[in-house]
């Protein structure tokens, strides 16, 4: 025997506590990793190599008000821009039988989108297709794939935002984006049903080069200002951020869980810890007295704390890494997630946690012992 | 014949306790000399302040005043890492309640205080044989407490306490939670650790007949010595 295999015996005494000890730790990080994920997909917004060029033009008032479709014109005069096109996000329920439809439709101009798709993988004669027939619709891969819809197929959408219903003609199946779940379909079809309003949600613009979208931006902005319609052009990236802030404040709202989550986990290792060093409290006394020095039982106490936490955090970051590794989590949430990846900095974040939290919960055990002479502990005994 | 030389030398010893406001003398003013190989039997009632001694003896407790000399070290005077060294090279420890560590073989218990030494595995597993022999239980070594009799439990608790070959052994009422069969044979390896190993042996007992196997005997009561 040595001392490792001493503390590793001491460990495993209680073999009941030290499973539910260590899976409630690990049930906790494993929630914990799940929270920062979910943060990170719903601030960190995927991005492409389009997606740097691409800017968005919307409403200065609200994203809810739609722009006049007469500034195209100016638009189109604004240099820095080589591509612009309706982008009007339809918001209908699919098939009319849903509750929440997880992917969004777009209405745009397909002509002047081939650009703005850059992305997009979509054959030749696909595209053709779709810009021929004002009913028809472009559909991504994983839409498809979700509802076994192929080309030829008619999709059908009541309107939530739109007075008006749709039924759209797949004309095309496109992957190769970040995103590959939408509809895209014809602005002028959406007009049409609408009693042509004159007007778009947003403006989808490409800047030639990211290095000018700043620019290019400052420009749209300046070229709307006092005007009846002053707009609010963005990145693509900040526009999905500022849609993302459109949800409350929901950094502090899972900041605060995970918070919690860290205390309820220190609670449950130091009430863990507290209990394994009271029961055996005469034994520390006895070996004190065998000649084991403060400095020998504290490290006992470190090495059993620390290695429940990590024993914890093998098994929850672990885990979580396994599980969202394996998962289609695009199916298992319906889309709302497109990837749930576990970084290694959360795999660190998530041992950093239980490192300290080990080191934490073996604190007051070890201040016990160090205030408790061998006499004390003795006394335990008759 | 040169007489014994005295292993443990005590002069005016007293310890005080504080229990919130009221002081209580637990020794007062105890001059004690002990021999080399002597079997001393320290008898007193409950709250006699034997128990007490016993511990400031074995450097497990600190008296309020008074000097204690162990193998010519005073042990009031040792810092408690000084002491935790001290304790494991100079005093081996039996306890009323046996006090094995539950997870650990009768063998490993007995390794337990080697493990503190710079002796290589071999040499311990050599000491720790020769320790369980000597009580008559290495046909034991590799049973868990709970898999052994009271008695055969403190024969491994006093190879324990040998196993480093200290100069002095304290026993605090080792025969307590015993038969009378495994009291007996508990207090014959004692004795026979005075007589034939030359050991210092200090019990604690209230049991005359425990007593009786002692070379000395001294009665305490309310702190002092009166015989």
């Amino acid at each position: 025997m040595n001392l490792p295999g001493f503390i590793i015996r001491n460990a495993f005494r209680n073999k009941r506590r030290l499973a539910l000890s260590v899976s409630s730790v690990a049930a906790s990080l494993f929630l914990l990793i799940t929270l920062q994920v979910a943060l990170r997909e719903l601030t960190n917004p995927i991005s492409d190599e389009g997606s740097s060029l691409r800017i968005i033009v919307r409403n200065k008032v609200s994203l809810a008000q739609p722009l006049p479709a007469r500034q195209l014109q100016t638009l189109e005069r604004i240099p820095g821009i080589v591509a612009v096109s309706p982008f009007s996000f339809y918001g209908g329920l699919y098939k009319g039988d849903e509750k929440f439809t997880s992917f969004a439709q777009f209405a745009v101009d397909p002509a002047r989108t081939q650009l703005l798709l850059a992305d997009a993988k979509i054959s030749k004669a696909q595209t053709e297709a779709w810009i021929a027939d004002q009913t028809s619709c472009i559909v991504g891969r994983m839409t498809t794939d979700r509802y076994g819809l192929k080309i030829g197929d008619r999709m059908q959408f009541t309107g939530q935002i739109y007075p008006c219903d749709l039924e759209l003609k797949i004309a095309g199946i496109y992957h190769g984006t970040a995103d590959d779940r939408n509809v895209i379909f014809h602005q002028k079809y959406l007009d049409e049903l609408l009693g042509n309003p004159g007007t778009v949600g947003t403006w989808w613009v490409r800047a030639a080069f990211a290095a000018e979208v700043p620019l290019v931006t400052e420009r749209i902005n300046r070229a709307f200002a006092n005007t009846s319609a002053e707009v609010r052009a963005e990145s693509e990236r900040a526009f999905v951020l500022g849609f993302v802030s459109m949800w409350a404040n929901i950094k502090t709202l899972i900041g605060g869980i995970s918070i919690v989550v860290i205390f309820a986990l220190l609670l449950v290792t130091v009430s863990t810890m507290s209990m394994a060093i009271r029961e055996r409290f005469r034994e520390l006394a006895i070996l004190k007295a065998l000649g084991f020095r403060r400095r020998e039982l504290f490290a006992f106490i470190l090495a059993e704390s620390f290695g429940l936490a990590m024993g914890g955090a093998i098994f929850g970051a672990g885990g979580a890494w396994v599980v969202y590794h394996l998962l289609n989590i695009q199916k298992l949430t319906s889309g709302l997630f497109i990837r749930f990846e576990v970084t290694p900095r959360m795999m660190g974040l998530a041992f950093s946690v239980a490192a300290l939290l080990g080191v934490l919960a073996a604190i007051a055990p070890m201040l016990t012992v160090a205030r408790t002479s061998v006499v004390q502990g003795l006394k335990t005994l008759d | 014949m040169a007489a014994p030389e005295n292993i443990v030398t005590i002069r005016n010893l007293s310890k005080v306790y504080a229990q919130g406001e009221i002081q209580v003398t637990a020794l007062d003013n105890i001059s004690l000399d002990l021999a080399a190989g002597e079997f001393l039997a320290l008898m007193g009632p409950s709250g006699s302040g034997k128990s007490t001694l016993l511990h400031i003896i074995a450097g497990i407790d600190r008296p309020t005043s008074g000097e204690c000399l162990v193998q010519g070290v005073d042990v009031t005077k040792l810092n408690e890492s000084q002491l935790a060294d001290w304790r494991n090279q100079n005093v081996g420890f039996v306890f009323q309640t046996f006090n094995l560590i539950p997870v650990l073989t009768a063998f490993e218990n007995v390794e337990l205080p080697l493990l503190l030494t710079r002796l290589g595995r071999a040499q311990r597993r050599r000491q720790v044989q020769a320790a369980l022999e000597l009580v008559g239980l290495a046909d034991r070594a590799h049973h868990l407490p709970k898999q052994l009799s009271g008695g055969q439990e403190q024969r491994a608790a006093i190879a324990r306490a040998l196993v480093t070959d200290p100069q002095i052994v304290v026993a605090d009422e080792p025969t307590g939670n015993l038969d009378s069969h495994s009291a007996q044979d508990v207090l014959g390896i004692l004795q026979s650790l005075s007589r034939q190993a030359g050991k210092t042996v200090i019990l604690v007992t209230h049991d005359p007949k425990a007593a009786a196997f002692g070379s000395r005997s001294i009665h305490l009561e309310k702190g002092e010595l009166t015989r």
